[in-house]
């Protein structure tokens, strides 16, 4: 019980500081996939044409994406940046990770809230189906949130970790087919994306969007052992080191 | 009467790391190992009865501070066993826990709840009316306080938990003269109702005035454990 209060603190405090000093605030959390997306529809404007839903489709990949390397993001600064609480009271450290997790599912709900009212202009379909949406959202956030935990906890030993992966992001972000379809890969190159995770929860989580179907077992399958895998290594990693974190933040 | 803490032969180590490369020399010694372990606190024991208080002396950078957190239960120790029976009030340093960027009333909230406490309006009343702070204040973001502001909200957060026992970390210094009195006459009331306190200061006077105990560290070692009229008596020749 104390656990859920502390962390519910906690993702309130993300969200108040977040937009603590911007105009729009909370509306940034839309405002920046619309951004990217009217990027993409100049830029890839020959694929606009032949690909159907252009809009629908681009969005689809472009909130999750932002969903995932928000989560990462943060998650990397997590500790470091709440060392006076770490400092000074007992609480379990993993909170602030997971706290920002549910920070962004909370943006997350307000930016579908709204793409779900205007994408019915751009082809999307209210059906059932969009209810896959709920569990595919739960393995992201659980593989987002390894990935956080794990470059977090690297992150509080080695700040280049920080550094990096801003770097690494753009690169990671281009690897995902999010602006651009995956007919469009010449067949040599498949293998880099599917090696690439993100690229199947993307999948998972447009699959019942773009094509109002319901994704493949095998996906599932996929994206479950691989949130599971994902977890349990982090957790090993941060269960090794967390308890040397105090005089490293 | 019944024990309140008890730490059994305490080791506590850091692995620190030695980034922060500033030479081509530290880029190969620091591939060769880039953490070092240091040792802060060696072989700590240490007994405190319940509703007794002690003060903790020693030079800046002894491990007073980290002996402080392993009572806690922030660090674990690297060897030896830190038992402690009862609640905890959380540590009292400036600016501990505080967000800088939030507001002196988010903070209250904050804290509360991060301490497992719900914030009632009387709860965060009550710390208002002891912190003495007035409402325009308490709305501004607490990176605007001055130090002995920022001593005033985390004494009144502090205090109003109730604990076993209470941490105070070289804070009293920093509040002016009504508000450090009005401390001393809370402290005393907390200790009249049965209330421990680790009391770290530099200040021997206050020491003895709070405390019946005291110990003195160096180096990480307890060197001295005993009344606190004689230990900071001691503390006092170290630096004649």
């Amino acid at each position: 019980m104390q656990f859920l209060i502390q962390l519910y603190a906690l993702s309130k405090r993300n969200v108040i500081l977040r937009y603590k000093h911007s105009l729009i605030g909370f509306l940034w959390g839309f405002i920046k996939p619309l951004i990217y997306l009217f990027i993409f529809i100049v830029i890839f404007s020959a694929q606009f044409s032949t690909v159907s839903h252009y809009v629908l489709y681009a969005t689809s990949g472009i909130i999750f994406w932002f969903f995932f390397s928000n989560i990462v993001s943060q998650g990397i600064q997590s500790f470091v940046l709440s060392a006076g609480i770490i400092k000074s009271v007992q609480i379990p450290v993993i909170l602030f990770p997971l706290a920002e997790v549910l920070t962004e599912l909370f943006n997350l709900g307000l930016a579908l809230g709204v793409y779900f009212t205007l994408m019915q202009w751009f082809g999307l379909q209210y059906t059932f189906v969009l209810l896959w949406l709920l569990p595919a959202l739960f393995l992201f956030s659980m593989f987002a949130f390894s990935v956080a935990l794990f470059l977090g906890t690297l992150n509080v030993y080695f700040r280049d970790i920080g550094i990096l992966w801003n770097t690494v992001q753009p690169a990671l972000f281009y690897l995902t087919p999010i602006a651009y379809t995956e007919a469009l890969i010449p067949s040599r190159f498949a293998f880099v994306i599917r090696f690439n995770p993100i690229y199947h929860y993307i999948k998972l989580l447009r699959v019942p969007i773009y094509e109002s179907i319901s994704p493949s077992p095998l996906l599932w399958l996929h994206c479950s052992a691989l949130s599971i895998c994902s977890l349990g290594f982090a957790l090993f990693i941060f269960h090794q080191l967390k308890n040397q974190f105090i005089t490293s933040i | 009467m019944s024990v309140l803490i008890e730490l059994h032969k305490v080791h506590i180590r850091y692995r620190t790391n030695r980034a922060g490369i500033h030479s081509v020399k530290d880029f190969f010694t620091s591939w060769v190992n880039p953490f070092q372990t240091t040792s802060i606190l060696k072989d700590i024991s240490l007994r405190l009865e319940k509703g007794q208080s002690l003060g903790i002396l020693g030079r800046n950078g002894c491990g007073k501070s980290t002996l402080l957190r392993a009572v806690a239960g922030i660090i674990k120790p690297s060897s030896g066993q830190c038992i402690r029976r009862g609640t905890v009030a959380p540590i009292l340093a400036l600016g501990a826990g505080l967000e800088l960027e939030l507001s002196g009333y988010e903070n209250i909230r904050l804290l509360l709840a991060l301490y497992g406490k719900k914030a009632s309006p009387e709860a965060i009343e009550a710390i208002v009316q002891f912190s003495e702070l007035d409402d325009a204040t308490l709305q501004q973001a607490v990176k605007c306080y001055s130090s002995g502001m920022l001593a005033r909200l985390t004494f009144s957060i502090s205090f109003s938990q109730d604990c076993d026992l209470y941490i105070i970390d070289e804070v009293m210094a920093v509040g002016d003269m009504g508000f450090q009195g009005k401390c001393k006459s809370r402290i005393r009331a907390l200790q009249d109702a049965g209330k421990s306190f680790l009391f770290v200061s530099h200040f021997p006077d206050e020491v003895e005035k709070i405390c019946e105990q005291a110990v003195l560290l160096d180096e990480g070692r307890l060197i001295q454990q005993g009344s606190a009229t004689e230990i900071c008596q001691h503390y006092r020749n170290l630096f004649m």
